[in-house]
């Protein structure tokens, strides 16, 4: 996509980019290099800190950082990286009729999604997809949670502004009845208005974390809107309707739904229990920190397979590729193994991993991936040892390539893995739809669940060590 | 004799257990232990930081590396303390008060014991009055902050105030570093000098050290 900027006088572009879908990854600090975008028409005069993150020949090539654009005439500049798909869900489930229109909502870090529900018929009426409004405030719940101490409200006004928006668009002047909400402890303080002071340092424990029904007047919408309980510690209600979804929770033995993402998510359960923790892998997932790092895009190689002895990109829209991202990071690094050319410490064995003409992995690429992978990895190893099938919640987990994850050492080769799609959004509105036995399901999940700090177990970091290695690896 | 080019490249290689037979073969021999340190281990653990440095070693090799020589440096301490003899420097190392994470700041530690340093480790979620009774109780003249996380960040700064106000501030030299802090940062609070990985925070250090 590329973007006709016009800038105001005296005003940064910053403003416009983000609107455009541009993250800011360190929020706008000028120190990480996240928010590129290049220049294809006009001129946006180099910075101080454009000059630190960026090589000479970037530079030369038009790359920019948008959080600390100028311009003083119009500029067009291209910002395909930044689109991006969001997993919608609309599997049948079953209904308790009621009249009117509901609405669900999956709030994510990264993306939202929300739904227009039929409460008599269940059917999904309509979908809106976006970018969450907050990602320029910073990529990852770390950094929001530090803005909004900084500046107390700001990213809550944000957040219930956009959704607001999105729900007055799908309802179309139709009266909503009631909005469910899901999503991870620090998007339910922040949507809710809670103080996030308690998730900002050890034992990570908030007094707030169960479900809060909010007022008419506190968001920009009529409709009775309940925004569900946090399983516990970082881990959100996005995975408590991802079990609602997916009924883990009932069988025999342990099941595991996984959500990988820049904070990963692991839920154990069973019948008899249900433990949750969260481990943090940084946003190479998401193409973050990788240097040429994108986000699914048009352009973005999300596959790699070998022909001829030599790495074959297949790069989204079938065109010449233009960046890598969290998939096609991870299949490229597996299929790198298979030719030698990374060692299974991590080593390359030359200087740079060439993908495609314009295309290329460095070791420091595969060094953060090997963090955002032995995180992931020693996470399962330490929760879910017993477990039968793992579940993959997520847009991450949806458009991954078993192979090269097991290959690389990300997934088990042991356990049975499948995609479970938006099980976020999809348990929020099972939810919406069985008002009667709401509390009852919820309130179930949460008296048998407990969470576990991974970080506080004095075996993490040998685990996670080891876990860095490319190299497959069992569970039991 | 003991083939001490094998403690080099054990350490180098992260092999404990080699590390560890050859140090005692050393020591049954009656081989000085300083001279183990500083001709085969401190420049073995430079090595594994050049390594780091450009890329050719990761967390997982430094890991190791660190484990064969703390396995060789547990033999050889007591008779280094039965001899008076002086470390390079005393370091009081933590994670702050509100993290939890370590790796890093065990990475670190490692180093510098590497390199030569007596190093009293805290551990994680470290108040600031536990650093000031480290300092006084051990004569330590280097503190070494860190923080993983963004929002712990102030806790370096009330670290280094409480340091102030219990009047050591001016006895030692405070370092910090973690993924998020940044040379700006570590100037805002008023630390001494900010280390951007494991080994730049050992150059530091001995720069701490040397000025005295």
């Amino acid at each position: 996509m590329r973007l006709t900027l016009r800038p105001l006088p005296g005003k940064s572009l910053a403003d416009q980019l983000q609107q455009a879908g541009v993250e800011f990854p360190c929020g706008g600090e000028g120190i990480c290099g996240g928010c590129r975008v290049r220049v294809v028409e006009g001129e946006i005069p180099v910075t101080e800190s454009m000059r630190m993150q960026l090589s000479e020949k970037e530079l030369r090539d038009g790359w920019r950082l948008a959080c600390s654009a100028m311009a003083s005439a119009p500029v067009t500049v291209e910002v395909e990286q930044w689109s991006v798909r969001v997993l919608a869900d609309d599997a049948m489930v079953p209904v308790e009729p009621r009249r009117g229109w509901g609405a669900a909502v999956d709030l994510g870090t990264t993306t939202v999604a929300a739904q227009l529900v039929n409460l008599e018929t269940g059917e999904v009426e309509g979908i809106e997809t976006a970018l969450n409004a907050q990602a320029r405030f910073g990529a990852d719940v770390m950094s929001r949670i530090q803005y909004e101490l900084r500046e107390p409200g700001e990213l809550g006004v944000v957040i219930r502004g956009q959704i607001g928006a999105m729900l007055a668009r799908l309802a179309g002047g139709r009266p909503l009845e009631e909005v469910l909400l899901a999503g991870n402890t620090a998007m339910h303080h922040l949507f809710c208005g809670l103080d996030v002071a308690p998730l900002a340092a050890v034992p990570f424990l908030s007094p707030h974390a169960g479900a809060q029904r909010l007022e008419a007047g506190s968001v920009p919408w009529r409709a009775d809107t309940l925004f569900l309980p946090c399983l516990g510690g970082f881990v959100g209600s996005d995975l408590l309707a991802g079990l609602v979804a997916t009924q883990l929770d009932k069988n025999q033995d342990s099941h595991v739904l996984f959500d990988i993402g820049t904070n990963g998510e692991i839920v154990c359960a069973s019948r008899s229990s249900v433990r949750c923790a969260s481990t943090a892998a940084g946003p190479a997932f998401e193409g973050g920190r990788i240097r040429q790092g994108m986000r699914a895009g048009e352009g973005a190689i999300d596959h790699v397979g070998i022909e001829g002895g030599r790495l074959a990109p297949h790069a989204i829209g079938g065109g010449e590729p233009r960046g890598v991202c969290g998939s096609g990071l991870v299949d490229a690094v597996a299929r790198a193994l298979d030719l030698g050319i990374i060692l299974a410490s991590g080593r390359l064995t030359q200087g740079e991993i060439a993908l495609a003409d314009a295309v290329s992995l460095t070791q420091s690429d595969v060094r953060q991936l090997q963090l955002a992978k032995g995180a992931m990895a020693a996470g399962l190893k330490m929760m879910a040892g017993e477990a039968r099938r793992l579940c993959l919640a997520g847009a991450f987990g949806n458009y991954l390539h078993l192979l090269g994850a097991r290959r690389i050492g990300l997934l088990p080769e042991d356990v049975e893995v499948e995609p479970v799609g938006n099980a976020a959004l999809r348990g929020a509105r099972l939810l919406l739809l069985s008002p009667s036995s709401r509390e009852e399901r919820v309130g179930g999940i949460l008296s048998v669940t407990e969470h576990v700090e991974l970080a506080a177990d004095a075996r993490f970091q040998d685990i996670f060590a080891e876990s860095m290695a490319l190299e497959p690896y069992r569970l039991r | 004799m003991a083939d001490l080019s094998k403690l080099f490249d054990a350490v180098l290689n992260g092999d404990q257990k080699t590390a560890v037979a050859v140090t005692q073969e050393a020591l049954a021999e009656g081989r000085d232990p300083m001279e183990l340190i500083t001709q085969y281990m401190v420049p073995a653990m430079d090595e594994v930081g050049r390594r780091f440095e450009c890329e050719e070693y990761f967390v997982p090799e430094l890991l190791l590396s660190a484990r064969a020589m703390k396995g060789s440096l547990e033999l050889l301490r007591p008779l280094l303390a039965a001899s008076g003899a002086e470390p390079a420097g005393r370091v009081v190392i933590g994670t702050v008060k509100g993290d939890l994470h370590d790796i890093g700041k065990n990475l670190v530690a490692s180093m510098l014991e590497g390199g030569g340093f007596e190093v009293i480790d805290l551990g994680a979620d470290v108040g600031p009055a536990r650093f000031i009774a480290a300092v006084r109780e051990k004569n330590a003249r280097i503190v070494a902050l860190s923080a993983l996380l963004t929002v712990t960040m102030p806790s370096m700064r009330k670290t280094i105030e409480a340091l102030k106000e219990a009047g050591v501030r001016d006895h030692v030299k405070v370092m910090v570093g973690g993924a998020p802090v940044t040379p700006q940062f570590a100037d805002e609070i008023g630390a001494d000098g900010y280390g951007e990985n494991a080994t730049a925070a050992v150059a530091l250090a001995r720069k701490f050290a040397q000025a005295g």
